[in-house]
């Protein structure tokens, strides 16, 4: 009979293999406490109520971020699809193209795509929009008002005093819960303010 | 060294092309495709006719075509209508289901005609109700493949004691017998004058002038006239100007006791001779007045002032024509934006007592969507407006017994005192739960009908 012990590299094979898992709950548990604090968290963020927005064009310019870390965003189960798009093209273009003339976003930030006859696509391209309104104002006048403006906070810094909400005209800026940061139209509707009424970012 | 590093910047400078990542925006980048409108089977115009049942009724009343028999969209000799609603006053008498879309109907003596598309079967419908109970007594049909495009049908019948006249979402022209639904004959303006379908289908509503439909395709012809009887095309005005079917109607005028017809396309606008040697030539036209999309009908006045007006950021125009040995002068007297006075997106103003009344554009700035009065001397300054608790969206509006109904887009009635010097509201009502209730509506008999994209509700309005 032998008393042999296990080779020393065996040992150590397990210990590093039990460290990991280890690590591995540790790390899950973390981010599983920390999704589970943020969801239930009262923290609040800023967030642009779409319904009184009047695409008064401040975000562009009055955000700490440049550009803005206000965004337009598309809501495409209620766009039109149209060719003739109020967001796309200016008032009474001279064609419904994509030619530069034609478009009513000055960094040519959306991106329109023909489906089908007689649909197309509209799509915000996010590097390039500047949060200007001037495709949401198009939009809600002579559409559905698909496109709307919303607040990215994926690039919000959150002050405590947003510079936009500062000098909104319309009081559209409101602070919402962090678990739900967004007001997305179809999802939100008109006046529903209320916590199961967010769309979950 | 600092000389070569100088230099070295210099060219580093000259070579650089700042703007290299820039993306030229230019046409074609959507990929657009060819248009479909001609792809699908054959259309054979009439070809189905059911018969639900019969229907004698004493209603004597009618409202025969988009904004009624005079075109001006007031009910003349109207029966005494409600003062005020209390209760559940206006009645709902009864509903129908419709294809979606923004149809308005026609009525002529207890029978009530629309244009309906119907979604299930993509059959274009010519659908006949009694006024009295909404029971639906006979449809003529066809088969045409539509796509869903905000809404498939929004033309408004023409009616007269002999015939109904429709057009068709793709411009069909379908000619029935009034009291039987029989076929008299089709006419397929796309493939005969080579229209071009305006954006989200047709929207011009049929005439019928004596016995003569008269119709508007573009193309090949800006105008024809057709024998209802016989669908023999009686003349054809030649469109060297190129210009389009729009969304609007053929509007009728006399001017220095000369009958014409006057037509807002999309190119311009053009007044064709409407009776003597001349009939169906070109008395006049201008190109000052061209926009992609124009769904309001033309407002003529006796002094030789049309109003024209347009949605989607065109603004209006006032135009004058005068005679002038034979020929014709046109002039425009004003051309602005629509913040800037009476404009309009779908709907056509009412000339009312010497004063316009209409629902203006949701980019007319503080007063979108509310009802403005202007006269017809400076349409840029307002007289009155129904405020900004007073929105009633890109609803319709019809006078009747001294009384402006105007309908929102989402099914509020509200019924107001048609007034030169102020807004005076009578009576509002949430009818139902709307959704762009936009079709012309019409009023006979003290029933009111009235539609949102999909429902269409007749309700009692009379004392």
């Amino acid at each position: 009979m032998s008393d042999r012990k296990e080779p020393k590299s065996m040992e150590r094979r397990r210990f590093i293999r039990s460290g990991m898992q280890m690590a591995l709950a540790v790390s899950l548990g973390g981010v599983a406490s920390v999704s589970f604090i943020k969801s239930t968290s009262k923290d609040l963020v800023w967030q642009i109520d779409p319904f009184k927005c009047v695409q008064c064009g401040r975000c562009a310019t009055e955000c700490i971020m440049t550009p803005s870390a206000v965004k337009c965003v598309h809501s495409f189960n209620l766009c039109g699809y149209c060719d003739l798009c109020g967001g796309y093209l200016k008032p009474d273009p001279n064609a419904r193209s994509t030619a530069a003339e034609n478009q009513l976003c000055p960094t040519a930030a959306i991106n329109r795509r023909y489906i089908e006859e007689p649909y197309f696509e509209y799509v915000i391209d996010e590097k390039l929009c500047i949060g200007c309104a001037k495709c949401v104002a198009g939009c809600t006048s002579f559409g559905n008002g698909s496109l709307h403006l919303q607040i990215r906070h994926d690039r919000c810094k959150n002050c405590n005093e947003c510079a936009i909400a500062r000098v909104c005209p319309a009081d559209a800026f409101q602070r919402v819960p962090r678990n739900t940061p967004y007001l997305i139209k179809g999802g939100f509707t008109k006046g529903g303010t209320s916590k199961d009424q967010l769309k979950k970012g | 060294m600092t000389g070569l590093l100088i230099i070295s910047l210099f060219v580093w400078w000259i070579i650089k092309d700042p703007t290299r990542q820039f993306a030229e925006s230019i046409p074609g980048a959507d990929n657009r495709g060819s248009d479909s409108a001609s792809i699908g089977p054959p259309v054979v115009i009439g070809e189905n006719f059911q018969q639900f049942g019969t229907s004698t009724s004493s209603l004597k009343g009618t409202w025969t075509r988009f904004r009624g028999a005079d075109y001006d969209n007031i009910a003349k000799n109207s029966q005494p209508l409600k003062n005020s609603w209390t209760g559940n006053q206006p009645e709902i008498l009864w509903s129908v289901d419709l294809g979606e879309g923004h149809a308005g109907p026609a009525i002529y003596e207890g029978k009530v005609y629309v244009m309906d598309y119907d979604e299930v079967k993509r059959q274009d419908a010519l659908r006949c109700f009694s006024l009295e109970n909404g029971k639906e007594l006979w449809r003529r049909s066809y088969k045409v493949s539509l796509k869903r495009n905000h809404g498939m049908s929004r033309t408004v019948p023409a009616v007269s004691s002999d015939y109904i006249l429709t057009i068709g979402p793709r411009c069909h022209v379908m000619c029935v017998k009034r009291e039987s639904g029989d076929l008299l004959w089709g006419l397929d303006m796309v493939q005969k004058y080579k229209t071009e379908v305006p954006l989200w289908f047709t929207g011009q509503c049929p005439m019928i002038d004596g016995t003569k439909a008269i119709l508007a395709p573009g193309g090949s012809a800006i105008m024809i006239a057709v024998d209802c009887a016989t669908g023999k095309v009686l003349w054809e005005t030649p469109n060297p100007g190129g210009f389009k079917m729009s969304h609007s109607s053929i509007m009728p005028w006399t001017l220095n006791g000369k009958k014409m017809y006057v037509y807002s396309a999309v190119g311009g606008v053009l007044g064709v001779s409407a009776e003597g040697a001349d009939e169906g030539k070109i008395l006049w036209k201008s190109t000052a007045w061209n926009h992609a999309v124009v769904a309001p009908a033309p407002v003529c006045f006796p002094d030789g002032k049309v109003f024209l007006t347009a949605g989607y950021g065109a603004g209006s125009m006032m135009i004058k024509v005068t005679p002038s040995g034979g020929e014709y002068k046109v002039d425009v007297l004003k051309e602005y934006s629509p913040k800037d006075g009476m404009a309009c997106e779908q709907q056509t103003p009412i000339v009312w007592d010497g004063v316009m009344f209409a629902i203006e554009p949701k980019d007319a700035g503080p007063l979108r969507n509310q009802l403005i009065c202007v006269s017809p001397n400076d349409v840029n300054k307002v007289i009155w407006t129904s405020g900004k608790d007073g929105r009633f969206g890109l609803g319709p509006y019809l006078i009747a017994d001294q009384k402006m109904f105007l309908l929102s887009d989402d099914g509020t009635l509200t019924m107001i005192k048609p007034d030169s010097k102020r807004y005076i509201q009578m009576a509002q009502k949430k009818l139902f739960d709307g959704q762009d209730a936009w079709a012309p509506m019409a009023i006979a008999d003290g029933r009111l009908l009235l539609r949102d994209s999909k429902k269409m509700y007749c309700v009692i309005v009379s004392q």
